[in-house]
């Protein structure tokens, strides 16, 4: 049996799964300041009656982090930066001021600017007496020759012991300067609350006799083992709705195209499953104000939901973002769409008089009958949904090419399935599948599905190999690693060969070997360098990944 | 109707709506937008040939620089998706012989569609300005074309240029070319347009490829002047190029004051460029480009793909965006390091002088030429393709119309060594064509498809925005 638990941003929901079938489920509120006490309390009542030997797997997915970032709880980090030549720092919009250290690396990880210690000494003083107790160091290109950034982390062990330094290529080694910053400044302020977290989770399981492996959804969909995911507390963040992208996967057939709207309180989540895969943020997660680097689905968020305020104004209707309580209908305050919806017999959540005088307010103002104010209301909410889905499908159709290939395969794509899952969304669902021609399918457990997406998900993984065979080195963007690569004449085969060794290497650090040869190459290319008219080496780049997926016994009977 | 075949009105009629009043396009200085345009297209599945400078290598390090500085993620520049032109897009400027497919590759298409995916978003008012950062570039193709010049098959920015005045009704638009060889395919496509004004300067012809754009090019009989060609020194510095600009481009674009203005932006002006002996640096381009402020720039050379192209590109994409470009500069480069010696300046200045004196003049040059030639003027020329090794034998004959910037035709024949390839004969009509043009050159079309003295015969009917190819040999006839 597979468990698996959600802690989102108002309810925690927690599945239980057997094979192919959803054996419990159990739906709890969630307590912002008691994340844990919330997912206890949840997976109490999920395990309750249950044989917990049983279970050979628990998926975690929380709202940990976000909350930390949104609260601004997560601890305070000194930014120090290697930038060389190019952008002047000061354009990045950082939330800390950066240091800026002399020194440079170029786009092939030749040193270009040497680092100064007196400089670098002065900076770690400086900061220790900032009460600076973490600090990111990061530098332009440095994925590509670490020597910069151990450099800075040796002088600042000497010069301030008491300063934690994260380097830059430990935490990505994709192309995209301030993205890492940003990146290794998030992972540094949430990674201590974060292990703290799993270190209490952990126990709570074991105290309550459950042994199997604890894994932590990951915002691209894939599982990590809870302990190999410490270092890394950032690829966490946005795991819930990774969670409900991941039950819809598992809710609806496979290989179709489909648009995920989970509706909640005050906010609706879309995200697009494209022919079975779930759409990827192309660049990286955008965390608040901060583009980062973390591998995420592109979810996009707008401001409407069930319990949205509904006002009128300029005599037009408008909805959210703010919630100024229940529906009308349950004893709130303020008119909102769910007391449309009932007035429209869509549901019948509440009390259908008090549903009618909320609309009826709304009617009022624009001097029309409560049926035709409630139209109204329902409708501006589709709009608001259906555009947003209309124009994530242009986004991605529009997205750059930088090959000839990538620009003439892309075709049009419309969704096939409107897939609502959250509490909110059986109302609303068939009538943005109406408008956009697609069917409308409320999954069974639909308002468990990101607890059963949790329980089933596989774990995913990337590698992406660069082998310059000029310098005779190669470099791994996911964490930095760098090695010697022998052989000017490597080929493009031997090339994947050893991505895909590296990555079953990888793949065991990280617990989870048994996927490696999931692993596929989703792209390559070889760039002859010609200096002259001579070819004097190859640039090769070779990507592979272990795709977001269910895992087989859930698809054994389920698939087709 | 036939009495005022020569009217204003007639002329006017062609004309989109907004054109009659000509307000001053120029969103890059009067738009609230913020936002300049880049598409990026290093096309990085296509090479002339594996060792050959135009390669896939070429733009890989200008990518893993302006990705790893994360340009695109700036508020202030917006990443574009390139697509393909339309074949009609390429017949609107070239005559392709035998046809436009067999002069194309996917790549081709997809240089120059990106510029009209630019060309869209500036005249909707999406972005101030735009950047096509694409290969393979485009300024050496010439209006007939039967194979590559100078790396070049068909020329992005005057497909860009046709393709805003058909869809748009722009009318006078300026195009600066600051590659470093003369860009001749440009002027030729130009040559006779009064309302297209290029400039380029470039490393003087005697000690460079293309060997032409000297001072005494200016332009046909009836567009003279609104070509004008600096020649510079070999070893010409930043102070050079910037002085040029100042006291030349500056103030003529100024007087021509043109709706838009394009920019050629090759980059092989750099002092590590290896085709070229110039001495411009990464804070010389990202200069040039501020003081320029084009509406759109597309990039045209540049093979120094690891010394300058990675700090040129950033620099110039930072320039646009109006972003600080003081902290670019390439590894070596230290400031002060090239000198314009005051030869050169002496030299660069009575260049400046010299064409000062030519635009000025303009008018009476072509008051004097409309005296020297009767109804029709004809020049013959010689065509050489470097990558493809053909010759081509030209003869343009045109019309010294009083009404319109006049029709014109081509006859060309082209030989591979002693094979000879094709025969065509070509008719252009200007979009602000007169109606006695438009008829006349439509005859003449017709006329030389009964005879069977070409192997193919082009109608470039840009008034009508048709587009017509005639094989002799099968009587097959293809609009486009
Ligand atoms: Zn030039
Ligand atoms: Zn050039
Ligand atoms: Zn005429």
């Amino acid at each position: 049996m597979f468990a698996g638990i959600d802690v989102g941003g108002t309810t925690t929901n927690a599945a239980l799964v057997d094979g192919n079938k959803v054996v419990k489920t159990a739906i709890g509120p969630t307590d912002h300041h008691e994340i844990l006490g919330s997912l206890l309390r949840t997976m109490d009542r999920l395990i309750e009656g249950v044989d917990v030997e049983r279970i050979e797997r628990v998926v975690l997915s929380t709202t940990l982090i976000t909350n930390l970032i949104a609260e601004g709880k997560a601890d305070r980090v000194g930014l120090v930066l290697i930038p060389g030549p190019g952008v002047n720092p000061k354009d990045y919009r950082f939330r800390t001021e950066p240091v800026i250290l002399e020194g440079a690396v170029d786009y092939r990880g030749r040193e270009i600017a040497p680092l100064r210690d007196d400089q670098i000494r002065a900076t770690a003083q400086s900061l220790a007496d900032q009460g600076y107790r973490k600090v990111a160091v990061v530098g332009k290109f440095c994925q590509r020759n670490h020597e910069h950034e151990m450099h800075v982390r040796e002088v600042f062990s000497k010069a301030a012991p008491a300063i934690e330094v994260e380097m830059g290529h430990r935490v990505s080694g994709r192309l995209n300067f301030p993205r890492r910053a940003a990146t290794t400044m998030l992972t540094l302020a949430t990674r201590d609350h974060y292990r703290r977290f799993a270190e209490q989770a952990e126990r709570a399981m074991r105290e309550r006799g459950i042994k199997a492996p604890i894994y932590i959804l990951k915002a691209d969909g894939g599982t990590l083992p809870l302990d190999k995911s410490l270092d890394r507390p950032v690829e966490t963040i946005f795991s819930g709705p990774a969670a409900s992208v991941m039950g819809v996967m598992a809710l609806t057939p496979v290989g179709q195209t489909s648009v995920v709207v989970d509706i909640g309180g005050t906010t609706t989540d879309l995200a697009l499953i494209l022919s079975g895969k779930p759409l990827l943020s192309s660049k990286g997660a955008k965390i608040e104000d901060m583009l980062t680097h973390v591998r995420a689905f592109a979810v996009r968020s707008i401001g409407v939901g069930g319990d949205s305020v509904v006002r009128v104004s300029d005599g037009k209707i408008t909805v959210g973002p703010d919630r100024a309580g229940p529906a009308f209908a349950l004893g709130g305050p303020e008119p909102t769409p769910t007391d449309a919806l009932m007035v429209l017999g869509l549901t019948n959540l509440g009390d259908m008089t008090l549903a009618r005088k909320g609309t009826g307010i709304i009617a009022s103002k624009l001097g029309c009958s409560t049926e035709d104010a409630a139209r109204m209301i329902v409708d501006t909410v589709v709009d608001r949904i259906v555009d947003t889905v209309n124009m994530m499908f242009l986004e991605w159709e529009q997205e750059p090419a930088y090959r000839i290939w990538e620009l003439l395969q892309r075709t049009k794509a419309r969704p096939q399935n409107v897939v609502g899952v959250g509490g909110a969304s059986p109302p609303l669902v068939p009538l943005v599948a109406k408008r956009l021609n697609a069917v409308a399918i409320i999954p069974e457990h639909a308002p468990v599905a990101n607890a059963i997406g949790a329980a089933v998900a596989r774990p995913t993984m990337t590698l992406s190999l660069r082998i310059d065979t000029e310098r005779g080195m190669y470099t791994v963007e996911e964490d930095g690693t760098l090695g010697e690569a022998k052989g000017r004449n490597l080929s493009l085969e031997g090339a994947q060969e050893m991505a895909r060794q590296l990555l079953r290497e990888r793949a065991e650090r990280f617990g989870i070997q048994d996927y490696a040869d999931e692993a596929e190459v989703v792209d390559s290319e070889v760039f002859n360098m010609v200096r002259g008219w001579s070819t004097v080496g190859k640039l090769i780049d070779v990507r592979m990944e272990i795709p977001a997926g269910i895992i087989s016994s859930w698809r054994g009977e389920h698939g087709s | 109707m036939a009495a005022d075949v020569h009217s204003k009105q007639e002329v006017s009629k062609i004309d989109a709506p907004g054109r009659r009043t000509e307000p001053p396009v120029r969103p890059a200085r009067t738009s609230s937008v913020r936002k300049t345009g880049l598409i990026f297209f290093p096309a990085f599945d296509w090479a002339i040939s594996p060792t050959h400078p135009e390669r896939e290598e070429r733009l890989l390090y200008t990518r893993d620089q302006i990705f790893e500085e994360g340009l695109m993620d700036f508020p202030e520049i917006v990443e574009y998706r390139p697509r393909l032109a339309e074949l009609k897009d390429v017949a609107r400027v070239h005559f392709c012989v035998p046809d436009v497919q067999s002069q194309v590759t996917e790549a081709h298409l997809i240089a120059a569609g990106s510029t009209l995916v630019l060309a869209d978003a500036l005249m909707r008012g999406e972005i101030r300005n735009g950047f096509a950062l694409v290969r393979p570039p485009g300024h050496h193709s010439m209006r007939v074309v039967h194979g590559n010049r100078g790396f070049c098959n068909i020329n992005n920015e005057a497909i860009m240029v046709e393709y805003i005045r058909r869809k748009y009704g722009v009318r006078r638009i300026a195009i600066v070319d600051t590659d470093v060889h003369h860009g001749d395919g440009t002027q030729d496509i130009f040559w006779h347009d009064p309302d297209v004004l290029f400039i380029s300067f470039h490393q003087d012809g005697r000690t460079l490829y293309p060997g032409s754009g000297f001072t005494s090019e200016m332009g046909g009989p009836l567009a003279l002047g609104r070509t004008l060609n600096v020649p510079l020194p070999p070893g010409t510095t930043d102070e050079g190029i910037l002085y040029v600009l100042e006291n030349l481009v500056l103030p003529v674009l100024e007087e021509f004051d043109p709706q838009l203005v394009f920019n050629s932006a090759g980059q092989d002006n750099h002092y590590t460029d290896p085709l070229a002996n110039m001495r411009f640096t990464a804070q010389g381009y990202a200069r040039l480009n501020e003081m320029l402020a084009p509406d759109m720039a597309v990039l045209e050379g540049g093979y120094a793909i690891e010394s300058a192209l990675p700090y040129v590109n950033t620099g110039i994409i930072q320039a646009m965006a109006g972003l600080d470009y003081s902290n670019v500069r390439e590894p070596d480069y230290v400031p002060g390091r090239f000198v314009l010696t005051s030869e050169m300046r002496r030299s660069i200045e009575s260049t400046v002088n010299h064409l000062l004196t030519i635009w000025d003049s303009r008018d009476d040059l072509v008051a004097k030429a409309r005296q020297e030639h009767g109804r029709f003027y004809s020049r013959r020329k010689r065509i050489f393709y470097d990558t493809d090794m053909i010759t081509e034998g030209q003869e343009e004959t045109l019309r010294m119309c009083t009404e319109c910037p006049g029709y014109l035709t081509v006859s060309t024949q082209a030989a591979r060594g002693y094979g000879r390839l094709n025969t065509a004969f070509c008719v252009s009509v200007p979009l602000f064509a007169c109606r006695s043009c438009i008829e006349d050159a439509r005859e003449e079309y017709e006329e030389h498809k009964s005879e069977m003295k070409y192997d193919y015969v082009y109608l470039q009917d840009k008034p009508s925005d048709r587009f017509r190819a005639y094989c002799t040999r099968t009587r097959n006839e293809i609009v486009l």
